[in-house]
């Protein structure tokens, strides 16, 4: 190769370089949250403040999430939103990264009954902080119902062939258990259910499925399968409400009076992240009183962070039940770790499978 | 007549690109099957056949397993059925419009599976064209709901998918048939369907075999159109393998049913090879 050749070479790679070089100064946070968690309305912001780009990908289940994280894409993201049924399983395997506490002001603000949990707690180290939390109530469209429903039975009525949905997701497990009262006199048990309980569940579900119109796996999906009338009732996320109520659907929202799960949503810095410090700020961004409030126009979730309410009007802070609390909290199950997550995805997935 | 050097430059690439995509992943799915998961979800290197146990015992693996090979059959029976058709009157029939005809049947296949997947969920949703055609004519007085969301809307999709997989090889079989033999036969006095029965489609059986082996080995193992259109009842095998690998993180059991499909699929092929060289006329 003549030196002109070399030259040519040469000036190609410095172009390369410099061009990949550029790429990286505006750095990029890659999420895997759930729906709604990284909204323009308050993710634009941050962006802005901080010269970076916020890339987020959607998980439809927290199995998909564990899955993801274990199969080796823990590197692909900085910022995970484990729920309670699976942030202390994260934190276990060493995929999060131990956080300072000194570095998130907003942290002494968050309620005292979610950061008191041990969940994200391990060896002493925090490994998250708590976020969003919320029920997974009944959503049903006010058009089809004359009387609000009260049950989850509802889902079972046979008039409702062909007509509601559920998540595919053990949540519907821990639902139908519900119904089947394995939740008295200790809820801790939709967690820890025997093999006959399970048994019992899946045949419970298997009377649920001619009901089954789809099982819906994103939120996106179960707004859609309302919106366009293939379904009249189903298990959701508060987000789907919102969503619905947004384009004036006639939608309702009720916690059955057989109870129902929820979730304590985590943010968490993945230990493969190479923007630890740009994530720490995210964290702490998001647990600020003014975004917890914006997070919560968008999703219907309710706020970790109780001084939210201050921008909130008093029927919103009424709607979130930011006033009793205590009261609310008592309908609600919040997800814990399954110990035998393997056996409930197994009957889970034989459900399905069925005909 | 080609060098030594030549005959390895030409030959060494592909083999190791074969190597190192095809048959290095396979290889490792293949041991994955022979592990196990521990209760506490990690993949345990230890050789065992409990997964292909699994899958004989385990009712629900084989049936989905038998019901995505009814789904297959049903589709490759309806893509011949209207690929065939096409093809003839393209072949014989398509005269100066010939090419443009057949871009037409290719056209589908430059557009994305998802986009057209979607297409047909607002054609047969509750509230979709065809629902809403039929009420607006009185044909039906409430949505038709086996539409969408039901076997019935997997095996649609999928024959519009691959209906131009089948038309292809058998319209290029009937391009080689040689004109002159249908004009013998029409000149021994033999009727149009008599020479179709008995020169044509014989001539044309390697093409029908080629796109009946796509449209089934391509369907068999599809799992976007279920996820998307199949309703609760409608899921297929690779549904039960992608849960496996994702949600469940049960890698062993899903790599089992996957080799399985592999073999099934490799003795299809080797089968349909047979069976299209035993019909060709070269």
């Amino acid at each position: 190769m003549n030196w002109r050749r070399k030259g040519q070479l040469g000036a190609i790679i410095a172009v390369v370089l410099f061009t990949a070089s550029c790429a990286k100064k505006t750095p990029t946070l890659n999420l895997l949250v759930w729906e709604g968690y990284a909204d323009p309305s308050y993710v634009k912001a941050f962006e802005d403040a901080h010269h970076c780009k916020v890339s987020a990908s959607y998980m439809g289940s927290s199995d998909e999430l564990m899955a993801k994280l274990r199969g080796g894409s823990a590197g692909n993201y900085d910022v995970i939103s484990p729920s309670s049924d699976v942030a202390t399983s994260v934190a276990n395997a060493a995929l999060a990264a131990p956080l300072d506490l000194a570095k998130f002001p907003a942290y002494k603000q968050l309620s005292a009954q979610l950061t008191a949990l041990p969940l994200v707690r391990v060896n002493g180290q925090v490994f998250g902080v708590p976020f969003m939390w919320g029920p997974d109530p009944l959503i049903y469209d006010t058009a089809a119902f004359s009387n609000p429903p009260d049950s989850w039975n509802v889902l079972w009525d046979p008039k409702y062939k062909g007509k509601i949905s559920v998540w595919d997701d053990l949540s519907t497990v821990y639902m139908a258990a519900q119904v089947l009262g394995f939740d008295k006199p200790d809820p801790a048990q939709l967690y820890n259910l025997t093999d006959e309980q399970l048994d019992a569940v899946k045949k419970k579900l298997l009377e649920l499925k001619p009901n089954i119109r789809k099982m819906w796996s994103t939120g996106g999906e179960l707004t859609n399968l309302f919106q366009n009338h293939e379904v009249i009732a189903a298990m959701g996320w508060p987000l789907m409400t919102n969503q619905l109520r947004k384009i004036n659907f006639p939608v309702g929202e009720t916690i059955p009076k057989e109870n129902t799960t929820g979730w304590i949503d985590h943010l968490m810095i993945t230990a493969a992240s190479d923007n630890k410090e740009l994530a720490a700020e995210f964290l702490e961004y998001m647990i600020e009183a003014k975004t917890q409030k914006q997070v919560t126009d968008v999703t219907g979730y309710t706020p970790a962070n109780p001084q939210a309410a201050q921008f909130m009007t008093p029927d919103q802070v009424r709607n979130l039940h930011l006033d009793d609390v205590d009261a609310y909290q008592k309908h609600i199950y919040f997800w814990q770790n399954v110990p035998r997550r393997a056996k409930y995805n197994e009957i889970w997935n034989e459900v399905k499978a069925a005909q | 007549m080609f060098s030594r050097a030549y005959k390895l430059a030409v030959t060494v690439p592909p083999l190791a690109w074969v190597a190192l995509f095809l048959l290095t992943p396979y290889l490792l799915m293949f041991c994955y099957s022979f592990w196990s998961i521990s209760p506490a979800q990690t993949i345990v290197h230890s050789w065992n056949v409990q997964n292909y146990r699994e899958l004989v015992t385990v009712s629900v693996y084989w049936q989905t397993l038998l019901r995505s090979m009814w789904i297959a059959a049903r589709v490759t029976l309806f893509s011949l059925l209207l690929g065939y058709p096409l093809a003839y009157f393209l072949s014989f029939y398509g005269g100066s419009r010939k090419d443009l005809l057949y871009q037409l049947v290719i056209i589908p296949l430059w557009v994305s599976y998802l986009v057209r997947a979607y297409a047909w969920k607002t054609i047969l949703g509750s509230d979709g064209v065809l629902n809403t055609l039929l009420q607006y004519v009185h044909l039906a007085k409430h949505p038709l709901e086996f539409l969408l969301y039901s076997p019935f809307a997997v095996v649609l999709t999928l024959t519009h998918i691959y209906t131009p997989f089948t038309f292809l090889p058998i319209y290029a079989s009937l391009e080689h048939i040689p004109r002159n033999l249908v004009e013998a036969s029409h000149d021994l006095g033999a009727t149009p369907a008599q020479t179709f029965w008995k020169v044509i489609f014989p001539l044309s059986i390697p093409g029908v075999l080629a796109g009946a082996t796509f449209a089934f080995v391509l369907s068999l193992g599809d799992f976007l159109a279920p996820l998307l259109l199949g309703g609760p009842s409608g899921i297929m095998i690779s549904n039960v393998v992608v849960s496996l690998f994702g949600a469940a993180y049960n890698w062993p059991l899903g790599a089992a049913i996957s080799f399985c499909m592999l073999v099934l699929v490799v003795a299809l092929l080797f089968v349909s090879e047979r069976l299209e060289k035993k019909w060709s006329f070269s």
